[in-house]
């Protein structure tokens, strides 16, 4: 069983690459164990909402995204940007109860990603990060691994650059969930988030910083997904370990 | 005009109905009771496909069966512009061949997983998910490459039987107890696929919203 776990105060998490943000898509993330319906509207608005909808509780990501209202798939109620239900099927003439409404939270775009702050009372709007807009999103990589384990294992170093002589560089640990390699040589520097999916599992999103050469971004992204990749099957082989 | 022997719930019936569908090729369904019946064990079926599995066609006398053959042979038959089974490119040729047998791969473990769960077939349906995300770690990876580089395909900028091969089995693996939370160019991808002009859904799959207009 997979435990809610509470926010930190005040705190914002990231929760998805903007990529994910597709004009007409609602897609399905999870933070801290809460299921989120992710979308843009067409006025370029990010909402990310509890995945149910207030009706029957069925998951909003497999309803419409209309470009101003997200349809629930079950009995077709629709709900605004304000997560207020406008229109009932089922009582066409009836102007639907201001209670009706989804659970939303705060959003922010920023370095590449999409952030969520759980907390209604706080806006998701605090970065440790300064935003360089030439920054190249890494693959995101979804580890069965728990936050904490994932940032022991890469503030014990990480290697930057796929040049075989070079070793790894340390990382700089800014909080329990962002940690940072610095450039060296010609190697751009990479930040780390985590987003703490559930207790037991962690997505890793990077950013690469400065911007790699176009001829040697894809190979600089390759390089990353194989470190990633390699530190998530040892922390999982290691979780698995009886 | 084509028959296709044809259950509802199968993926594999499914994809070649999503191939027809999309190439706007008419055709007969023969409905077979394949659960709980079992029709398609029974023995006039046997005598249509003696390994007594779905889908099959017989396309006025030639009999096929093998969802991944089927798709070869309609769009080799009827994609007139043979942009869905490109032949003329061998390293695409294989390509495509590599991701129709990735496709099976699906079948065995994705789509055992969702009939131990839906149709009570017997299965260790743990080992049946831990070989379904092996494969679904592989499939989001080559995605997110590919789309990296511009092609937002399973082999290239154009959609391919591939697409409509691997499919099914991905987006009914819900049914089977594999969540596609973890793999987010696989989500993408199948909202691509359900872009497609002519694409049809099935019980299970829904269809997307339509893109906006421009």
């Amino acid at each position: 069983m997979k435990l809610d776990q509470a926010p930190s105060a005040g705190r914002c998490y990231p929760v998805a690459r903007t990529e994910e943000l597709i004009p007409r898509r609602i897609a399905q993330v999870q933070l801290l164990g809460r299921e989120i319906a992710l979308w843009r509207s067409d006025d370029g608005a990010v909402h990310a909402w509890e995945n149910r909808c207030p009706h029957r509780g069925v998951r909003l990501s497999l309803g419409t995204n209309t470009g101003t209202e997200l349809r629930c798939r079950y009995h077709g109620w629709r709900f605004n940007g304000d997560g207020r239900c406008t229109f009932i099927p089922s009582h066409p003439t009836q102007k639907p109860a201001s209670t009706l409404r989804v659970g939303i939270y705060s959003t922010a775009v920023h370095s590449g990603l999409v952030w969520v702050s759980l907390d209604p009372e706080i806006a998701a709007t605090t970065f440790l990060v300064r935003e360089d807009p030439h920054a190249v999103t890494l693959r995101s990589v979804f580890v069965a691994a728990p936050a904490a384990a994932i940032a022991k294992s890469l503030s014990h170093g990480y290697r930057i650059s796929a040049a075989p002589e070079a070793a790894a560089t340390a990382v700089a640990v800014f909080d329990d969930l962002t940690l940072a390699a610095p450039a060296a040589g010609r190697a751009p520097g990479v930040t780390f988030f985590l987003q703490p999916v559930d207790v037991m599992r962690t997505v890793i999103h990077g950013l690469v910083s400065p911007a790699p050469d176009a001829h040697e971004r894809l190979a600089v992204l390759r390089h990353h997904n194989t470190q990633l990749s390699l530190l998530r099957d040892a922390l999982e082989r290691t979780a698995a370990a009886p | 005009m084509i028959k296709l022997y044809d259950y509802e719930l199968s993926g594999n019936c499914y994809k070649v109905r999503l191939l027809l569908a999309i190439l706007s090729i008419p055709y007969e369904r023969i409905e077979l009771d394949f659960y709980p019946g079992r029709e398609h064990k029974s023995a006039w079926f046997l005598a249509i496909n003696p390994l007594g599995q779905l889908p099959v066609i017989d396309d006025e006398g030639f009999i096929l069966r093998d969802a991944q053959s089927i798709l070869i042979y309609l769009a080799s038959q009827y994609d007139a512009a043979g942009a869905w089974c490109p032949r003329s490119d061998p390293a695409l040729l294989a390509r495509i061949s590599m991701w129709l047998g990735f496709a099976e791969n699906l079948t065995v473990t994705a789509g055992a997983a969702r009939l131990h769960d839906t149709m009570f077939y017997d299965g260790d349906v743990d080992a049946l998910r831990i070989q379904a995300n092996a494969l679904f770690r592989v499939l989001d990876e080559h995605l997110w490459f590919a789309e990296a580089q511009g092609e937002p395909w399973l082999c290239g900028g154009h959609p391919t039987i591939a697409d409509v091969a691997c499919f099914p089995y991905v987006m009914l693996s819900e049914e089977g107890g594999i969540p596609r939370l973890p793999y987010p160019a696989i989500q993408r991808w199948t909202d691509r696929v359900k872009r497609i002009p002519g694409f049809t859904p099935m019980s299970g799959i829904f269809p997307a919203a339509d893109a906006p207009a421009g």
